[in-house]
């Protein structure tokens, strides 16, 4: 019906063009601007690539971007192997307290990456309750937790997992879990009915989860910059720095943009490698066809 | 048998995360009632670290910028989000699965390039000035897709007959909306508005970069943390965890009466 088609757009449209303008167009300028150059703070337009020369050939960018991927890779696989069988237990045995238990999860998300951090500290740090208590009896601290990369990577699970348990939950909100007792009655063992029939129709929240998890990870600073210690910056330090002291701004787009670009890839490579829509269950009642 | 072991691992597993997620919560909340901040054991009770909080000025002027951010962006997400999810949901038009993908790609950006492209193309294209203005635009963006995803879970239950029965009764477009629909979905708006302005009220580095020099709670927060914790920063911890969980409550109870209302009215 035309009466509808006017009715959707007229609905859609203020939304579509503030996320075209406050957000699409900017990431494109930072495209545009990285093939510019800065001059104390200011951004001029003399087309060149130094920028990006400057990325590849110097060893360290190259260094911090290596040890954000491992970063991002291994946090990915923690949270994934963490949330599947708690979204597993909240989706299948929650009851009526599947909600509770789901916001729950979710819920320390949302008071922010700051303070989020500033209470792994409390426990994590030098002066944290964990190397304080070692300390009182008499034992070694446990250098690992005080300012190093594996500090950050609890960190930045800490920060993260709770979205790769929604994602999951979300797919298995639409799985029909009747699907297992199928496999059972034709004599499949529980983990051989997960691999087949509950992992293969949920690839697409796992895959959705992976990437939720990873492109935050891959960009993060703030995590490293108060868990990670001296010798673990992150390539999104280095970055933030173009944008504090140096002023850099058209170097710092250079390095948004290879943040984009990887981010990008990662979502194409994770949906090839697992997320397939047709065989999963994951569809937002209402949406579908 | 085995069935059994499975949900007593998955059992533990949850709670273990439980405890991961709350430990360093409830430990700074226990934290900033305690004379000693490093080793606060035998605990010694104390107000002392709220009283030189609420003494400093700056804080206030954080909390005021900060509820600024997160009620601008609130209201901008939430309304936008609603437009889009009912217009995806209702019109089985084509384009509404690109139109779903576009409201949630921010989901996808991080927030350094979000706060990083805003504060470039604001500045050089817009003219705009970095202030709480600016920062509400730039995570109005983000804030969007939770709330458009909040929206559409909630509204997927929603029976779209109910607006067509109105309108068969003679009912215009906007009389239909304010006296059917809205009565009957604000607790999904409502949600929204909730977690977006969580979002934005809790958020550092979209806000960070298009503040200028405006102080806001995280920003205050950040700070901070770089010159060593103060105690101050564990009663604010503990304050805006406090806060959190209750707004978070109050959506909880909504959510479970709004579904009910909705399934009651219709079925």
């Amino acid at each position: 019906m035309r009466g509808d088609r006017l009715r959707f757009w007229m609905l859609v449209l203020p939304g579509a063009a503030f996320l075209v303008v406050f957000l699409v167009l900017p990431l494109l300028s930072i495209v545009v601007f990285s093939f510019w150059r800065t001059e104390s703070y200011q951004l001029i337009r003399e087309w060149n690539i130094d920028n990006y020369a400057t990325l590849i050939s110097d060893k360290t960018y190259l260094r911090f971007l290596m040890r954000s991927l491992v970063m991002a890779g291994i946090v990915s696989l923690v949270s994934l192997a963490y949330a599947w069988p708690v979204a597993l237990f909240i989706a299948r045995h929650g009851g009526r307290y599947k909600l509770v238990l789901l916001l729950l999860t979710s819920a320390p998300f949302l008071t922010g990456e700051v303070l989020r951090v500033t209470a792994l500290q409390q426990i994590l740090g030098p002066i944290g309750i964990i190397n304080m208590a070692l300390q009182n009896f008499g034992m070694e601290s446990v250098e690992a937790l005080m300012y190093s990369s594996t500090a950050s990577g609890i960190g930045l699970t800490y920060l993260w997992v709770p979205f790769m348990v929604l994602a999951i939950y979300l797919s298995l909100l639409n799985f029909d879990f009747d699907l297992l007792e199928v496999a059972k009655v034709n004599g499949a063992k529980p983990w051989r009915a997960f691999i087949e029939v509950t992992w293969p129709l949920n690839r697409a929240g796992t895959a959705i989860g992976i990437v939720l998890v990873f492109i935050p990870t891959l960009a993060s600073s703030v995590t490293s910059q108060f868990l990670g210690g001296p010798d673990g910056a992150l390539f999104g330090n280095i970055l933030s720095h173009q944008f504090g002291a140096t002023g850099t701004w058209a170097f710092g787009s250079a390095m948004g943009v290879v943040l984009f670009a990887i981010s990008l890839a990662v979502i194409g490579i994770v949906w090839r490698a697992i997320g397939d829509f047709r065989r999963s269950g994951i569809t937002i009642k209402g949406l579908e066809g | 048998m085995t069935i059994n072991m499975s949900r007593i691992v998955q059992t533990l597993i949850l709670i273990t995360l439980y405890v991961f997620l709350y430990a360093p919560i409830l430990y700074v909340v226990y934290v900033s009632f305690q004379e000693n901040s490093v080793w606060p054991f035998p605990p010694a009770l104390t107000g002392q670290h709220y009283e030189s909080l609420w003494d400093q000025d700056v804080y206030r002027a954080g909390l005021e910028n900060s509820l600024t951010i997160g009620v601008g962006t609130g209201v901008i997400a939430s309304l936008l989000a609603t437009m889009a999810a009912i217009a995806v949901l209702r019109y089985r038009i084509r384009g509404r699965a690109m139109v779903a993908a576009l409201f949630l790609a921010p989901l996808f950006v991080s927030h350094v390039l979000i706060g990083i492209s805003s504060l470039i193309f604001n500045k050089s294209l817009l003219g705009l000035p970095g202030n709480v203005g600016s920062a509400i635009l730039a995570n109005a963006t983000y804030a969007t897709a939770f709330a458009f995803l909040v929206v559409l879970a909630q509204l997927a239950r929603y029976d779209w007959r109910l607006d067509e029965a109105a309108m068969v009764f003679g009912a215009t477009p906007s009389v239909t909306f304010f006296q059917v629909t809205l009565p009957l979905i604000w607790p999904a708006v409502f949600g929204a508005f909730i977690v977006s302005f969580l979002l934005a009220f809790n958020n550092l580095e979209i806000s960070f970069y298009n503040l200028g020099a405006t102080p806001t709670l995280p920003t205050l927060a950040w700070g901070e943390l770089r010159h060593g914790i103060s105690e101050e920063l564990y009663a604010l911890a503990a304050l805006i965890n406090f806060a959190v969980f209750l707004l978070l409550g109050v959506l909880y109870v909504l959510l479970r009466t709004g579904f009910l209302k909705i399934d009651y009215r219709v079925e």
